[in-house]
């Protein structure tokens, strides 16, 4: 038998956000965060070499994203979710922790990556919002 | 008892981009690609159609067998030549066109905009074979007693690479993939490597090897690869044979025989048999035993 491949939306993506500076998070289809970048990792407190994949729900276990108001913010409802699920683009501001820092506010964007054979995933993009 | 399954490989065009006519490429040949694959029941694969497939249609004269054509991707190069294929002119053939998806209409659409008016003096459905158009399903299918399988590859548009296999013989075809663009070879984990699982420890694999590695740097991104680069994923690969494929129109005979030996050194240092890579010349057989 063959090995397995990622779909080539997803190995694109990757390749892409490998060589960007803004933190960028990449999500499979199934709802695993198969990779972020090293932006990414500064901005969360650990590279993900050191994590490796996991779900979404482990890292919302991790990063505890929150609204405004402070009500916690379930897996289904984070841009990740959403544009995998929904396949369309999803904005939304949030607050999160990083590892063990207090808590930060974030404007995220979530890009669904539909190829010609269904959604295979998103991109996320994370940007700090400053003074907050 | 069922016959040893093997299948028959024959390069009909190994050029990439465009055909080539000049004397100094004659030995490896100047026709874009086109390569036949005969299964163990006789049955023809095609894998694309550039103007290699004028000759290989001559050979099939009278004979009946059921042809596939598994297209990699609608560049001109591996389309240019369907309009010369004789088995398309005849009625009593039936062909099935296989190809990628898109987003911008069905395979004979997306085909039918180079085999029309005005780019073309025959329409498509003034051919008088049986054709049928089908995009490749994911996965793993059955075509006679092979297994195909088809994976989007890194190259510009949508572009497929291949994998066919009888039993434990496998032909990959990557004829145009660049899957070093933004990564390392060496170290990138296997499954984010494209093409990978495609040419896990296939028994040929022919692959891109249009640029030198000094001709890549003012190239990438076009598609393409490096012949270091196809040998690099080759190895982490592990196929068996290496097939440098889809030569550049400017590589003279002689360079191609330099770029020969400078790739069989590079596959002895990464631990391969110097024989077992060679540079892709038209009219090449070979047998895929088990
Ligand atoms: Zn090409
Ligand atoms: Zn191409």
């Amino acid at each position: 038998m063959t090995g397995s491949n990622q779909p080539l939306e997803l190995i694109l993506a990757r390749n892409l956000m490998s060589s960007l500076a803004i933190p960028s998070f990449l999500v499979d289809n199934a709802g695993m965060l198969v990779f972020y970048n090293a932006a990414a990792g500064e901005l969360l407190g650990k590279r993900f070499e050191e994590i490796g994949r996991r779900s979404l729900a482990e890292w919302s276990a991790d990063h505890a994203p929150f609204e405004q108001d402070g009500r916690e913010i379930p897996t289904e409802d984070l841009p990740f979710t959403i544009a995998v699920r929904e396949s369309r683009p999803v904005h939304r501001r949030f607050q999160l922790r990083a590892d063990g820092g207090p808590p930060m506010e974030i404007e995220s964007s979530a890009v669904p990556l539909a190829g010609a054979s269904g959604c295979q995933g998103a991109i996320v993009v994370f940007w700090p919002v400053s003074g907050a | 008892m069922a016959p040893e399954a093997n299948i028959q490989v024959t390069l009909w065009g190994v050029r990439g981009s465009i055909p080539v006519a000049d004397p100094a490429v004659f030995r490896h040949g100047g026709n874009t690609p086109c390569v036949a694959l005969r299964l163990s029941d006789g049955a023809r694969v095609v894998l694309d159609a550039g103007s290699g497939i004028r000759a290989l249609g001559d050979t099939l004269a009278g004979t009946r067998e059921p042809l596939h054509i598994l297209l990699s991707h609608l560049h001109l190069d591996h389309i240019q030549g369907l309009l010369f294929f004789k088995p398309l002119f005849d009625a009593d053939r039936e062909i099935t066109i296989w190809g990628p998806p898109a987003g911008d209409g069905s395979l004979r659409d997306r085909l039918s905009r180079y085999l029309s008016a005005p780019l073309s003096p025959i329409e498509m459905r003034e051919l008088p074979a049986r054709v049928s158009y089908r995009t490749c399903p994911p996965g793993t299918w059955r075509l006679g007693p092979a297994l195909v399988e088809a994976a989007l590859v890194n190259h510009r548009g949508p572009t497929f690479g291949y994998r066919i296999s009888e039993g434990r013989a496998a032909v990959c075809y990557l004829p145009d993939h660049e899957p070093a663009l933004g990564q390392s070879l060496e170290t990138s984990e296997a499954e984010w490597i494209s093409g990978y699982a495609l040419a896990r420890r296939a028994s040929v694999l022919i692959h891109d090897g249009q640029y030198t590695d000094s001709e890549y740097q003012a190239h990438l991104g076009w598609g393409h690869s490096a012949v270091s680069d196809a040998l690099l994923f080759a190895r982490r690969a592990e196929a068996r044979r290496v097939i440098l494929f889809h030569h550049d129109p400017a590589h003279s005979d002689d360079d191609l025989d330099g770029l020969c030996d400078e790739a069989r050194d590079r596959w002895s240092a990464l631990g391969g048999d110097a024989n077992s890579v060679e540079i892709a010349a038209e009219q090449r057989e070979l047998s895929v035993e088990p």
